[in-house]
């Protein structure tokens, strides 16, 4: 039975939702949490009931996400983050030196109940990486050293404070602006700073001539696909009877992205400005932010600033709820991240009907990047003009361009759309070693060769001419001393373990192409192999229901493609 | 609206998705999610098709078919999709046609042979769960494709809300109530789930072995179990005069839907003990007599009785097994013929 002070934090949770169901996430959080951070299948029953879902629909959402444990963990879980940034900087060594000073595997917990061991898909720490999270707390940059020190900490019954330690640059001044300043996440500092000017000035404008400021700044998405917010929004049908929903999308799982945490984790009220802005806009009152779970302590950061700038009277009839993932890459997807604010499974919807039409509770809803949010308020304090002047044609405004993998400075660099990579890579401190090749958006696009990327400018349309993507802007680098096969497996490994499983050529494709790339690294694969991953490839891409299919499917192609003397150079 | 597909020109009704329309004009799409009561869903991706004017291959389940539209589904590219979905779903379960219960009428193994797939080309490792708990209905993840109809059936057709999808990726598999055995679940075994099933993952338990689809007859009939008449289907081994299963059928007024009694309880016809004609016990024996001489000794005893002892004496007790007419007509009989208010149903309770 659920305790009584769980069950009224439950249903004044629920109450912040217009839909019941909604709650079915945190407050199996809430319950976890309560629970040595183990969900019992009664205590699944009791939320089940308790929201007023089934049973099947509980389980389902509770096994459904990588974050809720059905099996009891140690006091301390330690879950190590070995995605293709994480492995590019020595994760593996992490993990294998706490197996052996835990004397566990992955996957188990220590005798004396103190220490879980779990491997984990990106924690989005690509720039401070190797990372482990130790229930809530991201310990970053660890080393051998630092991760005996962290143990020993530990087994003392003491987790100590992380050390917050980050590279980062700018030459826009426009989303990472307050970056240096100290205490800029609090609301006096960021008003100073000159802050929520331009949600008064927006007030005092017409929606419809902000929607026209907004489409003419031409601010595309930069959550990945690149599509612009101001022609998103004029999608929204007119004269509605149904509430409009405005939904942040700062899932942030895209392994090698780790930009948003940057404005909501030190300029939070950057985003609130924008998101107030964006309502106004748009005309809603109710607004989300979707975070993804790993990023409790940057969650609090925002349900903090929403709470003083909604007392400071700033919000005006806006409500902004911070909602939780709970671990899932696909719902950075907007069906799927629609389907899982509503308390479901993460899996995508069938478009059409697109969100602006149908999306949230089957109402008019928008969703849009933390970064594509946060830069509204420059939009509406300097003008349209002023945006484009920052960048390129048809590309206009300032991107966080994430660094990880093999450079020396690894951080995330704001710099204006169409920059060319050698200069971002000059500031993340210049390549360790020789440039082998470079993936420019996230893992999720074809990856460039290094003589492909020499003159790559970093815009939508510059990528896509060189047949890969901006995506999200997160930059890995590797040099001569990667394994092209291994990341490729490592890759795969990902997208297997996130497909969300409803449709057949994602679901089975990725463990197919998983065996046969396991099979080669092992050594023991067959030329033909490569054929066949490049061929179901070539047919994952453009059949799958939503972009997951492409996710895997031309990143593994093409580093098939552009490195198949080292694919087969395994083949005995 | 007119439709080309395959290059050849259909006049279709409006309101019809490709798929539904190719149907009509007997082209066959290979399609495994899509049942026309739980809808498209879109997932299983075999329907793949090309439409002029869109952008990469489209699901014919959900895409709407518009005048002048041209559609193929016969293109090298287009069964290079489908062969590829049909052939990632034989090799991710355990489906053995030979012994399979649905062999003959299997949405599965249908497209397999549309598309010439004779074997699965890949391996995918992956463990099976047989459920044989529950006491109709057998549960195979090896045969399930994880196309959801189950799950829409019982939660938006027959709404019992007792199945779903548990877990993820290549692990997701249709759990009841929170994973349990099926025998333990709240299910009750209504088969709607085992009707709306494209493959054999979720089969009538009792009709394993008892002959193949193609061998049993199909007999249309109304169901004799209550005063809805379901339509439904016998499936009869004529040799041995026996039914072997019963499914809906998906007309008025049940659509295919049937209650556990209606689906799984059918024995009775062919059970020795079964009451065929009247029969009068005379001297602690019961003796076949004609239906004439059944009711007029019933007739003759219910007025002797009455006569004697007053129409208090008489109770009348109706059946779910007849239909709402002749229960009306019961309680009219014994109320103004007997005169009593003695009027009981099985059901009341």
């Amino acid at each position: 039975m659920l305790n009584q002070s769980t069950i009224e934090a439950i249903q004044r949770k629920a109450a912040t939702y217009p839909e019941r169901e909604s709650a079915l996430m945190p407050a199996l959080e809430m319950v976890q949490r309560e629970n040595h951070n183990h969900l019992t299948r009664d205590m699944i029953r009791d939320v089940a009931e308790l929201i007023g879902v089934t049973f099947a629909k509980a389980y389902g959402v509770a096994t459904y996400y990588s974050m809720y444990n059905l099996r009891p963990v140690g006091k301390y879980h330690l879950c190590v983050d070995t995605n293709i940034p994480v492995y590019l900087s020595g994760a593996e060594a992490i993990l294998t030196h706490l197996e052996q000073i835990l004397g566990i595997r992955v996957g188990e917990t220590t005798a004396d109940g103190l220490f879980t061991l779990s491997e984990v898909e990106d924690l989005g720490s690509c720039g401070t990486c190797p990372v482990i999270m130790v229930n809530d707390v991201y310990y970053e940059n660890v080393t051998i050293e630092k991760t005996d020190a962290l143990i020993a900490s530990l087994r003392n019954g003491v987790l100590p404070d992380p050390v917050d330690e980050s590279y980062y640059g700018t030459v826009c001044s426009i989303l990472l602006k307050n970056r240096g300043t100290a205490n800029a996440q609090t609301l006096a500092v960021y008003r100073n700073r000159g802050g929520y000017q331009a949600l008064s000035k927006a007030l005092t404008i017409p929606p419809n001539e902000l929607l026209d400021l907004v489409k003419h700044a031409t601010v595309r998405g930069r959550g990945g696909a690149g599509f612009p917010a101001g022609m998103k929004w004029g999608f929204l049908p007119k004269n509605d009877p149904r509430p409009v929903y405005l939904i942040c999308n700062a899932d942030e799982g895209e392994p090698g992205t780790f930009k948003d945490r940057q404005i909501m984790q030190y300029d939070p009220h950057l985003l609130i400005e924008g998101m107030s802005i964006a309502a106004h806009t748009i005309g809603s009152r109710k607004a989300f932010i979707y975070i993804r779970g790993e990023f409790e302590w940057i969650a609090r950061i925002l349900e903090v600033a929403i709470e003083e700038a909604k007392t400071a009277g700033l919000l005006g009839s806006l409500d902004i709820v911070v909602h939780r993932g709970k671990g899932s890459y696909e719902c950075g997807e907007e069906t799927a991240l629609i389907e899982s604010l509503e308390g479901s499974r993460g899996c995508p919807r069938i478009k059409p009907p697109f969100p602006a039409n149908v999306g949230l509770y089957g109402c008019p809803t928008i969703v849009n990047n933390v970064e594509t949010l946060s830069c509204i308020p420059y939009v509406v304090e300097h003008g349209a003009e002023a945006f484009r002047s920052v960048g390129t044609l048809g590309n206009y405004g300032p991107k966080l361009f994430g660094v990880s993998g093999m450079v020396n400075r690894p951080g995330v660099y704001e710099y204006p759309l169409g920059t060319p990579l050698s200069t971002v890579l000059a500031a993340a401190g210049g390549v360790k070693g020789q440039l082998k090749a470079v993936i420019v958006g996230g893992l999720s696009v074809p990856i460039l060769t290094a003589s492909e990327a020499e003159t790559l400018k970093l815009d939508y349309d510059s990528c896509i001419k060189a047949e890969t993507m901006l995506g999200s802007g997160g930059i890995m680098v590797m040099n001569e001393s990667v394994s092209i096969p291994r990341v490729a497996l490592r890759s795969i490994r990902f997208y297997a373990h996130e497909s969300c499983g409803q449709c057949t050529p994602c679901r089975e494709g990725s463990l197919v192409v998983k065996r046969l790339l396991k099979g080669i690294v092992d050594g023991h694969g067959k030329t033909e192999d490569i054929d066949t991953i490049l061929a179901i490839c070539d047919t994952v891409i453009g059949s799958t229901l939503c972009p997951t299919g492409d996710a895997w499917g031309m990143p593994i192609r093409a580093m098939i493609r552009k490195f198949r003397h080292e694919f087969e150079s395994l083949i005995r | 609206m007119k439709l080309t597909l395959n290059d050849r020109l259909f006049e279709v009704p409006d309101g019809l998705t490709v798929l539904e329309a190719a149907k009509r004009c007997g082209v066959y799409i290979p399609s495994l999610c899509y049942h026309h009561k739980t809808g498209p869903a879109g997932k299983c991706r075999a329907c793949l098709v090309e439409v002029e004017g869109m952008r990469g291959l489209q699901t014919s389940c959900t895409v709407q078919v518009r005048e002048g539209m041209k559609v193929v589904s016969n293109t090298p590219r287009v069964l290079a999709a489908q062969r590829l979905v049909i052939d990632l779903l034989l090799s991710s379960g355990h489906h053995d046609c030979l012994s399979c219960e649905q062999n003959g009428d299997c949405e599965l193994q249908q497209a397999a042979y549309y598309l010439g797939i004779e074997r699965p080309t890949f391996r995918i490792d992956e463990e099976f769960k047989l459920d044989s708990s529950s006491e109709f209905i057998t549960k195979d993840s090896g045969k399930c494709i994880s196309c959801g109809r189950c799950v829409a059936g019982c939660n938006k057709t027959v709404v019992n809300e007792v199945l779903g999808f548990g877990f993820r990726s290549g692990s997701t598999e249709i759990i009841a109530d929170d994973d349990l055995p099926m025998g333990s679940s709240s299910c009750v075994q209504c088969g709607e789930c085992v009707q709306l099933c494209p493959t054999g993952a979720l089969s009538d338990k009792k009709a394993h072995g008892q002959g193949r689809y193609w061998d049993l007859e199909k007999v249309d009939t109304t169901c004799p179990y209550c005063g809805v008449g379901c339509q439904t289907t016998l499936h009869v081994d004529r040799a041995k005069n026996r039914i072997v299963r019963v499914t809906g059928r998906e007309v008025s007024p049940n659509q295919g839907m049937l209650c556990v009694k209606g689906r799984y309880a059918y024995e009775f016809p062919s059970h020795e003990d079964r009451l065929k004609y009247p029969m009068i016990r005379r001297n602690g024996q019961h003796v076949r007599v004609s239906w004439d001489e059944a009711l007029d000794y019933t007739a003759d005893r219910i007025r002797t009785i009455v006569a004697k002892h007053g129409p208090d004496t008489f109770s009348a007790f109706g059946s779910g097994r007849i239909t709402n007419e002749n229960n009306y007509a019961i309680q009219k009989f014994t109320r103004v013929v007997v005169g009593t208010n003695n009027v009981d149903h099985c059901a009341r309770t």
